[in-house]
């Protein structure tokens, strides 16, 4: 099937003033302003269009808890977010270790028809720490990347081993930021803020110190190792020294700790409780200054769904974590690009090239032979966040309510529209599965 | 019966946003209950008509009985719930177990829960007013005012906060008593000296101003006004924080000895409950300078006074 999207301002080639006609063709970009028959014409009515996104932690809950999520729903809510490829986090039940289950998992991933599902496996048996995962045959099975998650393996020799193994297997592995046993308990960030709220905390050290470990590991065994959210200014620079002395790291921050500080503890709700915690304002923005100077390799939601019952508890009971495919991109455009604080192609780097470039994926671009997979973006008009409309089964937002622009119109994964939002008075969103 | 007080809260979660003239107000409202309890027959129908509901998720019975006390007395309704962590292991949420207490319609709940913050998220989720009977390491406000009231009678010669310091020894990082003490001691003017061993008292308890840290007893007692000895918990040792009692006692135990460094009127208060030659020496608990009696005698008042002014003195 031959498709045009027409009327796009198109990123990295057209620049924001012109507008021009992508042509694609099977799944394959042709190029632009070709001509010739089509089977089917899109109007992009000026909408900006880009790579789809890559998100390389969301946790999609299936199989096992169904409840809090599933590949349909979170694959569902990810192409609602422009993403188009997503890595799913290990921590399933039962757990992403057995290249059979994966095998099984990636089938009705792709027979849904929404993102692209790039599976990462359990770095050790049922991520219990003592015994490596078979990585040889996780990787057959498709699996991306291996990670315990991101608290750090207690285990420092096995960690080591299990780097050391998947340097040769040519898999990333995910590393740990946080030091558990420093958390003890402790709730959110430990400061000021958590003394005054007499909520226990956890120190800021328990990030670099988890951070320190698993990076010089890295640069001993020659493993790539990939740290999911860096948010403290102390552990920036640490990972930024460790990378100039060789060590083979990528680090990458979330939009909630780019926008969000400790201080939103202060209302007592437990949407704000995430792990790592929210961090004071001073880091917030450094994290964001960081961002703008190019520092980290990319974003990552930490898509992390729990019911609205399991997150209505008490702050000790609350589970940690929040939703965020959804808004992930039209939050940071709307806080950080519109008000000029952040160059429109630093955010859509950091979502598109960024994490292809830590999975070493060719780089995503809109040009001749590249997959179609693509995302518009309204980036004009301005719509709620709504809760309750989300796609995804963690209908809980940091922003809900909030006026957002830049809102994913339509994405396109290899070719298919996935998801198309019509605002031809009717505002119907649709996803358009197989 | 009583004059009308001037206080504007619906809910009493911590002291944080109560003036020092509302809290003033409100121990006038006490005196007037003091008088009550000195009375044959213990019941005015101040509260007729009223229900107020005990939330316990985590067990107490001395703060729940001196609540239920203060209640019955001006004749209201209780309904008791203890909850012991009970709804959380039948998979309730918070908010499931609110919404069913709800529909029994009391008009003031009175929450006590081991995680801080619960009484301000019952209280986005209910139309009653929400009493804060501690929650978790934050906030005991009731405790507070009984204590800042005890001073207030007990101390000889008491003529204002201002200028006063009250020290506080031990656990001060899991208290909510020291906070919310905290709190009422520095709104009215009072220094607040904190001892401790370092692991129990946090740098940060040092952002709140009129506050300093302090390690060595003989210090933080010298001239206090009153000195308040918290309960110290075995399972510390556990996490780390001391090393034994043994070690603790002999540094830290508040002893007649150590009181006469402190003014010559001060007083001795312990929150209960009180492990006895641990951190307060016996004798001292037993002797004229201690009010830690009169503390839980003024509980029922000032319960009684905080009932009154959230169900009926306010919105006159």
């Amino acid at each position: 099937m031959r498709q045009v999207i027409k009327n796009a301002r198109i990123w990295g080639v057209t620049g924001l003033a012109e507008k021009a006609d992508l042509y694609f063709r099977e799944g394959v970009i042709e190029g632009m302003g070709l001509g010739g028959e089509v089977d089917r014409v899109w109007d992009a009515k000026g909408a900006l269009l880009a790579p789809a996104f890559i998100d390389l932690q969301t946790h999609l809950c299936e199989p096992g808890f169904e409840v809090r999520e599933g590949l349909e729903s979170g694959l569902k809510a990810a192409v609602a977010g422009g993403f188009g490829t997503v890595v799913m986090m290990p921590d399933t039940d039962p757990i992403l270790d057995d290249p059979a289950q994966v095998a099984q998992i990636q089938a009705k991933a792709s027979a849904l028809g929404f993102a692209k599902l790039c599976p990462a496996g359990a770095l050790s048996r049922g991520m219990q720490g003592e015994q490596l995962s078979d990585m040889w045959a996780l990787r057959e099975a498709g699996v991306v990347m291996v990670t315990d998650g991101t608290k750090a393996v207690k285990d420092g020799h096995l960690f080591r081993r299990a780097c050391e193994y998947a340097a040769e297997v040519g898999l990333l592995v995910q590393g740990g930021s946080l030091d558990a046993s420093l958390c003890q308990g402790g709730v959110m960030h430990e400061g000021r803020v958590s003394e005054r709220l007499g909520l226990p905390g956890q120190p800021a050290i328990a990030e670099r110190l988890a951070l320190f470990r698993d990076a010089e590991i890295a640069r001993q065994t020659g493993a790539r190792v990939h740290f999911g959210p860096i948010t403290t200014e102390e552990s920036l620079l640490l990972a930024l020294w460790l990378r100039e002395r060789g060590a083979p790291i990528s680090i990458a921050t979330t939009p909630h700790h780019l926008l969000l500080s400790d201080e939103s503890m202060a209302s007592f709700d437990p949407r704000y409780k995430v792990s790592p915690p929210l961090r004071p304002p001073a880091d917030v923005k450094a994290l964001r200054k960081a961002l703008t100077d190019g520092l980290f390799d990319c974003l990552s939601t930490d898509h992390q769904p729990w019911t609205l019952a399991e997150k209505e508890l008490d702050l000790l009971q609350a589970p940690s974590g929040i939703g965020g495919l959804e808004t992930a991109w039209a939050v940071l455009y709307t806080s950080l690009v519109v008000p000029r604080l952040m160059e429109l192609d630093v955010l859509l780097r950091a979502w598109t090239q960024g994490p292809a470039k830590v999975m070493g994926w060719p780089t995503p671009k809109l040009e001749e032979g590249s997959p179609a997979t693509m995302v518009l973006l309204d980036l004009d008009q301005a719509r709620p966040v709504e809760e309750k409309q989300l796609a995804s089964k963690a209908r809980l937002s940091p922003w809900e309510g909030q006026m957002l622009c830049g809102w994913p119109v339509a994405t396109f994964v290899e070719g298919r529209c996935s998801f198309l939002r019509e605002e031809n008075g009717l505002s119907r969103e649709g996803f358009l599965g197989h | 019966m009583m004059e009308a007080v001037q206080i504007r809260h619906r809910h009493l979660l911590d002291l944080e946003d109560w003036s020092a003239s509302e809290i003033e107000s409100l121990w006038r409202t006490t005196d007037a209950m003091m008088e009550v309890m000195q009375r044959k027959v213990k019941k005015v129908p101040s509260l007729q008509g009223f229900t107020v509901a005990t939330l316990f998720f985590e067990n107490s019975t001395r703060t729940r009985l001196s609540f239920e006390r203060a209640a019955k007395v001006q004749s209201a309704e209780v309904l008791n719930f203890a909850a012991g962590g009970s709804s959380l292991s039948k998979g309730e949420s918070l908010k499931d177990t609110l919404r069913t207490i709800d529909a029994m319609q009391a008009d003031l709940y009175i929450v006590r829960h081991v995680a801080a913050g619960t009484p301000y998220q019952l209280s986005r989720w209910t139309d009653a007013s929400i009493v804060n009977a501690g929650d978790g390491r934050r906030a005991h406000p009731t405790q507070a005012l009984l204590d800042g009231y005890t001073f207030r009678r007990c101390f000889e010669g008491f003529d204002g906060f201002r200028g006063k310091r009250l020290t506080i020894v031990g656990d001060v990082m899991h208290s909510r008593v020291a906070r919310s003490n905290i709190s009422l001691w520095t709104k009215l003017g009072a220094e607040v000296v904190l001892c401790g061993p370092r692991t129990l008292l946090p740098a940060e308890l040092e952002q709140y101003s009129g506050v300093r840290r302090c390690f060595r007893l003989e210090e933080a007692i010298e001239g206090a006004h009153a000195v308040m000895a918290l309960r110290m918990q075995r399972e510390r040792m556990q996490g780390g924080l001391f090393p034994s009692l043994a070690e603790y006692q002999a540094r830290y135990q508040v002893t007649t000895k150590m009181m006469e460094r402190a003014h010559p009127h001060a007083i001795v208060m312990h929150p209960g409950p009180m492990n006895r030659d641990v951190e307060i020496e016996g004798v001292l608990a037993d002797s004229e300078r201690s009010v830690i009696e009169e503390q839980v005698a003024h509980g029922v008042p000032v319960r009684m006074a905080v009932l009154y002014s959230l169900l009926v003195g306010r919105g006159r």
